[in-house]
């Protein structure tokens, strides 16, 4: 089997006391995008925050290409080549667009083999930031802050991208930007968690399909498949 | 010299004393999420090693400005331990954070006590800076135009630092978020700990710059930390430009009312940080309630 590019094994987290993802296991592929689905609260973020090590597993492990990152801090896990665009964007909002690219500025490791993200490279997918780049990152649109915490993922040059609900609150046309965006970073060889409550977006990008449903795994699977079982969707995600 | 013009120089020159003090105060603030209740000890600190330097009082003497170089690095290396050997063993757990604080208040006020004894320290005016300048009709004392120009080379270079370099942006940004600092890989403990030193760096060396007008006493570690805290709660934790009209605005206000209404100096100190907090709780310039 192909190595894996993240993997959580068996991982059970609480906030406080309430017991938020119970003997969660599953695996993205490298070079692979999989698609996390789940409702409202269904605790795809909380798998985020996992992985990203802002929220520490109680049980279980978490691995970044077979290396155990389990209860390692967020900077160690980014160190390690994992990225996150997390939902609601959280751009640093008093920093210029440039600042909130240089600070998030790492080199690639050295086995990897494709050019490096860099301020320009950034620059070059995202036009309209470099139109903005001394503006404070608080007065950019929706849309705009999102390629912001794209390209602020990618000045980490990661292997391992996160993405929380991109697609939440813009309009349709960015959306639409958004997904070429991704699909570009997916032909580049990134290996991509996708989380999103609309699968129809997922399901045009992902190779591989999980589905939550409050706090456990209840459904991997695969696009092709998924399309084919509304029974189960709805089961799951409601009516679309 | 008119009484009005006096009051004002003062009040300006206490602002720039309560900048180097506060400035430092509300970064750690505005990074760490606690009021260092160490600030006021680690001004007398500085005062004190300062003067006792200047003065000759432990067998060596020095030129004002390396002594007060010398205490704010000193300073700000005993910062830097504080917050790697204390604070950092108590992470996210801020309550505990602010107790050490106040512990560590203490402790350095008995030890000041047992070194330097209860009795006021005068600091002499640097040299040079005895005298008073005429500017137009009026007479200025010379040493406290200095502390004007110190404070704002002091705004100017912090102004660079947080806003023109990488360390900098990466300062704010832990600011702004702190999780998502660490998200995109900044080691925002290791910035704790830099803006910690700064911070007392700077505490240390406001001090001893208000050493020859201030003088040094027990005591005065309690007498400034209220007033950093009132700079931050006006101005706003985090926020540079916050702490400077924070500081002239509280600069101000403690003159003009012990001048004006001694009785009330307490009150009318501390009625606009009241209505800060009511409100407008975040301060005029930050984006955080603390
Ligand atoms: N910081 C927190 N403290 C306590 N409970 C939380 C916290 N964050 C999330 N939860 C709870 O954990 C559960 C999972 O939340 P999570 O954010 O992972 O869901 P989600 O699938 O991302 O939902 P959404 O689609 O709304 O983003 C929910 O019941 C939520 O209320
Ligand atoms: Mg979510």
């Amino acid at each position: 089997m192909a190595t894996s590019a993240l993997r959580l094994d068996n991982v059970d987290a609480f906030y406080g006391d309430s017991h938020v993802l119970q003997n969660v296991s599953f695996e993205l592929g490298e070079a692979r995008m999989l698609g996390l689905l789940g409702r409202n609260g269904a605790g795809k973020s909380t798998c985020m925050n996992v992985g990203m090590g802002l929220l520490a597993a109680r049980r279980g492990e978490v691995s970044v290409f077979g290396e155990k990152v389990t209860r390692l801090s967020p900077e160690m896990i980014a160190a390690r080549g994992v990225a996150l665009v997390p939902q609601g964007r959280r751009i640093f909002r008093s920093l210029t667009v440039r600042e909130n690219l240089i600070v998030a500025g790492r080199k690639p490791d050295a086995g990897s083999n494709h050019a490096p993200w860099t301020i320009d490279t950034v620059f070059g997918m995202f036009p309209r930031l470099k139109e903005r780049t001394a503006q404070m990152a608080a007065h950019l649109s929706g849309g705009e802050q999102q390629m912001l915490a794209i390209g602020r993922a990618l000045m980490g040059n990661p292997r391992v991208l996160l993405m929380d609900e991109p697609s939440e609150g813009l309009a349709p046309q960015i959306v639409a930007e958004v997904m070429a965006t991704i699909r570009k970073l997916k032909e580049s060889g990134l290996s991509i968690i996708l989380v999103e409550q609309n699968p129809n977006l997922v399901f045009d990008v992902a190779d591989d399909i999980v589905i939550l449903n409050t706090g456990g795994v209840a459904v991997v699977s695969t696009p092709a498949a998924l399309r084919q079982d509304d029974a189960l969707l709805r089961q799951h995600l409601g009516v679309f | 010299m008119n009484f009005w013009l006096v009051l004002t120089v003062n009040s300006v020159t206490f602002g720039g004393l309560l900048f180097l003090l506060a400035s430092g105060f509300s970064l750690i603030f505005g990074l760490m999420r606690i009021p260092n209740l160490t600030h006021g000890s680690l001004f007398m600190l500085g005062a004190y090693i300062g003067g006792s330097i200047v003065i000759g009082l432990f067998g060596f003497k020095m030129n004002f400005w390396l002594a007060a170089v010398l205490a704010a690095l000193t300073v700000a290396a005993l910062g830097a331990l504080i917050e790697r050997f204390l604070l950092r063993q108590l992470p996210g757990d801020q309550l505990a954070q602010v107790l050490v604080t106040l512990g560590i208040s203490f402790m350095a006020a008995d030890f000041c006590l047992m070194v330097w004894g209860g009795d006021p320290m005068s600091v002499t005016t640097p040299e040079g800076l005895g005298g008073f300048a005429r500017i137009g009709g009026a007479v200025f004392p010379l040493y406290r135009l200095a502390i004007i120009a110190i404070a704002v080379v002091v705004a100017i270079a912090l102004w660079l630092l947080l806003d023109r370099t990488r360390l900098g942006a990466m300062i704010r940004a832990g600011v702004d978020d702190p999780d998502m600092a660490r998200v995109v890989g900044i080691r925002v403990s290791q910035l704790f700990t830099i803006v910690f030193a700064l911070g007392a760096g700077l505490a240390a060396f406001a001090g001893i710059i208000g050493g020859p007008i201030l003088s040094v006493y027990p005591g005065l570690d309690q007498d400034m930390l209220p007033l950093a805290l009132l700079v931050v709660i006006i101005g706003g934790a985090g926020s540079l430009l916050g702490s400077f009209v924070g500081s002239i605005l509280v600069g101000f206000i403690y003159n003009f009312g012990q001048a004006l209404l001694p009785e009330l100096a307490y009150f009318v100190l501390f009625l606009p940080m009241l209505l800060v907090l009511l409100l407008r709780p975040q301060g005029l310039f930050g984006r955080h309630v603390p």
